[in-house]
């Protein structure tokens, strides 16, 4: 039987315990802290076809399906429509480019 | 048994380092790799990307950027890209 006493409690001072990490909008860098570091900044959206949206995002899903607003859609650089609010269908999408800072 | 490194493994040790990224299009993007997930979705910084076309090459500038892992070919860990 082991009846030696149970080790003393980890007494250490307060002072020596890490402080909590900060849970601000600090990204680490995956495309999850991407998403949520983009959503209310300037966007370029660019589709498979080539063609640009730029606007707003207002929101996003793991799908990459794009809610826009303000949208400018843009051919070979050229402003080809206006839209309020646009709709994409994240299977288009090649990529979503920050056009503000983080 | 010899130790080997996953294709993954290779590309988390990338992270933080230039990267060269070839489409299965005509099309390519280098940048400063900060993450990716198990798609291979990737998360960019001071993009350069590269549309090939009969034309030339056009030459685009981004930001930070996440580039949809769906149509990435190849990954060169490293390199400046095309110019390079």
């Amino acid at each position: 039987m082991d009846d030696s006493p149970p080790p003393p409690p980890n007494d250490a001072p307060d002072t020596q315990t890490p402080p909590p990490p900060q849970q601000t909008s600090i990204h680490t860098g995956s495309p999850t802290d991407f998403l949520k570091g983009v959503v209310g900044k300037k966007v370029i959206v660019r589709l498979n076809s080539g063609v640009d949206y730029r606007g707003v995002l207002s929101c996003l899903d793991g799908y990459m399906n794009i809610a826009l607003e303000q949208t400018e859609e843009h051919v070979e650089g050229n402003v080809t429509n206006r839209y309020g609010d646009a709709f994409i269908r994240g299977n288009n999408v090649l990529y979503i480019s920050a056009a503000e800072a983080i | 048994m010899a130790s080997q490194v996953l294709p993954l493994e290779l590309i988390d040790k990338c992270i933080g380092s230039r990267i060269w990224v070839v489409m299965k299009s005509e099309r390519e993007f280098t940048g400063t790799l900060l993450g990716f997930d198990d798609f291979v979705n990737m998360v960019l910084e001071d993009v350069t990307e590269y549309e090939m076309t009969a034309q030339g090459t056009k030459k685009t500038k981004l930001g930070q950027t996440l580039l949809n892992g769906n149509n990435i070919c190849m990954l060169i860990p490293g390199s400046d890209g095309p110019e390079s």
